[in-house]
């Protein structure tokens, strides 16, 4: 039976059985074990548990032809398959026009405080009286009917590079979401909370159920939004999806393939001049946080954008040598479809400054506004020019004379350039998130964004 | 597989011994490989075997499921141990019932000819060229191939033993032309169900050119059309624009479990909630859309599904009346009809839920010609590129990247730049006068559901789609 101890024992088997027959191996070993409690109409629907083992390899073969594979083990035998197939695998592939090296220097690593919850054993156990804990404050709000996820883990990580690296890493993890509904399907509202120490999160879990209630409860009566141009409120969870994106195409694999609008707009004001984003792998409760990238890399925070300008993108050790610049210590094993990850650069987490305005002088303007509590189903029609639409879901406001007046069927249809573009505040409100619409841990506040187009059915 | 099928049985005789009233254990070997291209050049290539039981048990009317990756009987009782732990704490006061016991036995394959096993890298990499070879004069274009190989075997403490093999290339590009402002972008799957032979029977090849030409001539040529936008216009849509709509506006809010609210956190719930089935109109006559997992050489193929119920074809709308949702065994129960073999799991990790197999608008009589000639001003939208639908699936978009423009009965030279279909679900079916008889399957995709997420293959289609009096969308 394997277990924690095997991890660091089969990384070594890896890279010294593929030392000798390759130009480089990375291997990492992977031990986790998720649970996940879902649940809808007030109950719990399904408990799951995910153990898993894998054995992660890059290898480098006659100069630069690159190959991965990715395998459950259980043995030094098994280890050592692994490392011939995939030897036997990369030798027939060409070269890759993506890789130009990985990190050849050992370093000390940082380690990162926060990142694992020692009581996550126990959090099992008490798991599933905290989900109906939150159902039931999300009833006590009004809600009819309550669904969601809580989804909770803890990971083990050996790693170890045949140019030096090694490492080791450990975390734990949480996402909850719950979703109220009143009697009518478009009268809803969202609760989110999410970090590294579920143990410590109990009453942020029970106030995300209060707040899928509350704005549930405030969605009733909900009217037909009208199309047209609109200030836009997004809350934390809309505005990481939507002005993530602009974080996200900071990063040179996205511009190579055409799925980025910044490849020709590096040192450009983008944003306005007090929007600054990082990309911190160092962030306390960071879902995303990590002492050392995929290379073995020390990670650091660094500005994607400063003032508004596009200041960096992320890169790894290959794709700052054909950009002529450093590693941001960004490499990841991105996945290319079934079977096939490759080294490349990522983000981290992505934190946007908090802003200072409280959310009453966010919703303060002299011009039509809508206030989106959450978001789904973007989609773009070309990611060059960053024309996009997504669809509001759950609680929708228009806000006119200083009332809040519930709305639903919209759908925000603009670009993601011109409304980045035309950000006009922050809210002081900023905090992490992480869920179905947002895979890229994302600390952001509320935003206020000027002149953007909402369109609605025609029939 | 010899490991595997001992632990697999081992799992339901232990999960039966400690109490579950049911267990299912579903074992699955997976065979991976993928290779991936950016402008005609090597990114990289991996593979991924992977190996590993996922166990479904129900207990004092609780569900709880366990996977694990390592053929171990000592992780396997683990497992077992708690998910029966973690599914009594559950507690619900209304206890899940699978309904009347299901004991098939059975063996079902995906045709093949060519084995994908048998097929070597080179060969992959040959056919990988020649597919870049269609793309080059693009500005910027992408390849991924993965063929993959999946062996299953499900057993039942009802007594089920199904073992069912699928094979399919999934084969996806993204595609980048430049235009005389912007580009037009476009992703396109091809993925291929059976063997390697589908290479050469889908016509992949000649249909990636068609595809390049295509997207190269709207991103120079197309232009907005403001007649278009001045009235109410007839749109024609191809198979592939059809197949888009079927899976989602039909077939999506016919799922049993977004009905009955098992979804609602996350793909959200339907608007079939409120209606009758049997007796909702939702669309017009002309508006029959099906479902059906038997057809070979289909993206959603099987001919058992997840929990062991024999597949068959549904007809989810019939003449525009709701006419049967997707189930499962547990829905099957709630709606009092018992289920239609549409429980699909993505991996052995991933619990069975209800999908899609291969969702389509049945064809009519009409030839695409004859839709044509009795269309004053409209147009015809062959492929789409941004599209997205609410979580009731009731308000939808579909935004055109191929489409011509229809005038006094003759379908015209002239593209049209990105026309749009912005309208419910209810609004879009009554508009439908009439379906050609062209039935083709040229939307394959992986559908998206779930959390964690369970992507599946599936493919859609239908004859050409005639709508009457669209107002074009997209404005604010």
């Amino acid at each position: 039976m394997t277990n924690l101890d095997d991890l660091k024992s089969y990384v070594d088997i890896a890279v010294d059985h593929a030392k000798e027959k390759t130009d480089g191996v990375i291997a990492r070993g992977v031990l986790s074990s998720n649970s996940q409690i879902r649940f809808s109409q007030n109950a719990i629907d399904i408990n799951k548990r995910w153990e898993s083992f894998s054995l992660q390899l890059f290898l480098i073969v006659e100069g630069a032809k690159t190959g991965f594979s990715e395998r459950s083990v259980s043995s030094a035998e098994d280890v050592k398959k692994a490392v011939d197939d995939t030897i036997e695998f990369t030798k027939r592939l060409p070269e890759s026009i993506f890789f130009a090296g990985v990190e050849d220097n050992v370093h000390d690593y940082k380690v990162i405080a926060g990142t694992f919850d020692s009581k996550i054993d126990d959090f099992s156990d008490k798991a599933p009286g905290l989900v109906n804990a939150a159902i039931d404050a999300a009833r006590a709000q009004g809600a009819k009917r309550v669904a969601g996820a809580l989804k909770f883990g803890k990971e083990f990580q050996s790693f170890r590079s045949s140019y030096g690296p090694e490492g080791s890493t450990r975390s734990t993890s949480f996402d909850l979401n719950v979703r109220a509904f009143m009697d009518e399907l478009d009268h809803s509202g969202q609760g989110l909370e999410c970090g590294t120490k579920p143990s410590q999160a109990l009453s942020g879990m029970i106030e995300a159920g209060a707040q899928a209630g509350r704005l549930a409860k405030q969605a009733v009566g909900a009217k037909q939004g009208k199309p047209g141009t609109y200030d836009l409120v997004m809350n934390p969870t809309v505005a990481a999806n939507v002005m993530g994106f602009m974080v996200g195409s900071a990063n040179p694999f996205m511009v190579m393939i055409g799925m980025s609008p910044l490849g020709d707009k590096m040192g450009q004001q983008l944003g306005p001049e007090f929007l600054t984003v990082a990309d911190d792998p160092r962030m306390a409760g960071g879902l995303a946080s990590r002492p050392f990238d995929a290379e073995g890399t020390p990670t650091r925070t660094f500005n994607i954008y400063e003032e508004g300008v596009l200041k960096s993108f992320v890169h790894n050790t290959s794709t700052a040598k054909m950009f002529e610049t450093e590693s941001t210590g960004s490499s990841r094993l991105v996945g290319l479809g079934q079977g096939l990850k490759m080294l490349l650069p990522d983000n981290s987490n992505i934190v946007f400054e908090n802003g200072d305005r409280s959310f009453e002088e966010l919703l303060e303007g002299n011009k039509p506004t809508i206030y989106v509590t959450s978001n789904w189903y973007t989609r773009f029609t070309n990611y060059q020019t960053g024309d996009f639409s997504t669809i509001p879901r759950d609680a929708m406001f228009l806000i006119e004379k200083g009332e809040m007046k519930p709305i639903k069927n919209v759908r925000i249809s603009d670009s993601m350039l011109r409304m980045f573009a035309n950000i006009t505040a922050f809210g002081n409100n900023r905090r992490q998130i992480y869920w179905w619409e947002v895979d890229t841990p994302t600390f952001i506040p509320s935003v206020r964004i000027a002149d953007c187009r909402i369109t609605a059915a025609t029939q | 597989m010899t490991d595997g099928k001992d632990i697999t049985e081992y799992c339901v005789k232990l999960g039966s011994e400690l109490g579950a009233k049911y267990v299912e254990a579903r074992y699955e070997n997976e065979r991976a490989r993928g290779l991936a291209y950016r402008n005609g050049e090597p990114i990289s290539g991996g593979t991924k075997p992977s190996v590993g039981i996922g166990v479904r048990l129900l207990v004092d009317g609780n569900m709880g499921f366990a996977s694990f990756d390592r053929m171990d009987r000592e992780i396997a009782k683990d497992a077992i141990q708690v998910a029966l732990k973690m599914a009594r704490n559950a507690q619900r006061e209304e206890h899940i019932d699978m309904g009347e016991p299901v004991a098939n036995k059975a063996k079902w394959t995906t045709d093949v000819k060519e084995p994908l096993s048998d097929v070597d890298i080179d060969t992959l990499m040959d056919t990988a060229k020649e597919l870049n070879a269609q793309m080059k004069d693009l500005a910027q274009f992408m390849l991924v191939v993965n063929p993959t190989v999946v062996d299953k075997y499900i057993v039942t403490s009802d007594g089920t033993e199904i073992t069912g093999h699928i094979s399919y290339i999934k084969l996806w590009t993204l595609l980048t032309a430049k235009g005389k402002v912007e580009s037009e972008q476009k992703y396109l799957d091809m993925t291929q169900s059976g063997g390697w032979e589908r290479i050469k029977e889908g016509n992949v090849v000649e249909t990636l050119g068609d595809e390049v030409r295509l997207i190269q001539k709207a991103a120079l040529t197309a232009r907005k059309v403001p007649e278009l936008m001045e009235r109410p216009i007839d749109m024609i849509v191809g198979p592939e624009v059809a197949g888009i709509i079927a899976h989602e506006n039909v077939g999506h809010p016919s799922e049993g479990d977004r009905i009955m609210g098992r979804e609602g956190a996350q793909a959200g719930e339907s608007f079939w909630r409120d209606l009758k089935i049997g007796e909702s109109r939702v669309g017009s006559d002309a508006v029959t859309v099906s479902e059906d997992p038997t057809i070979p050489n289909t993206g959603g193929f099987y001919l058992y599904d997840d929990e062991g119920v024999k597949a068959r074809k549904r007809i989810l709308i019939k003449n525009g009346i709701l006419n049967e949702p997707l189930l499962n065994r547990e829905f099957g129960v709630k709606f009092g009809t018992g289920s239609n073999g549409s429980a699909r799991a993505s991996s052995y990790n991933r619990e069975p839920i209800i999908r899609m197999a291969n969702t389509y608008f049945e064809p009519g009589d009409h030839s695409l010609e004859e839709l044509i000639e009795d269309v004053k001003l409209g147009c015809l939208m062959k492929s789409f590129t941004e599209w997205n639908i609410d979580d009731r699936r009731y308000q939808s978009k579909y935004t055109g990247c191929v489409a011509y423009l229809i005038k006094n009965g003759e379908l015209t030279d002239t593209m049209v730049r990105r026309p749009v279909m912005e309208t419910t679900s209810v609004g879009l079916l009554s508009a439908v006068d009439a379906v050609s008889n062209n039935l083709r399957f040229d939307f394959p995709g992986t559908c998206g559901k779930s959390d964690p997420m369970q992507g599946v293959p599936v493919y859609a289609g239908g004859g050409e789609v005639r709508f009457r009096d669209i107002r074009l969308g997209g404005v604010g």
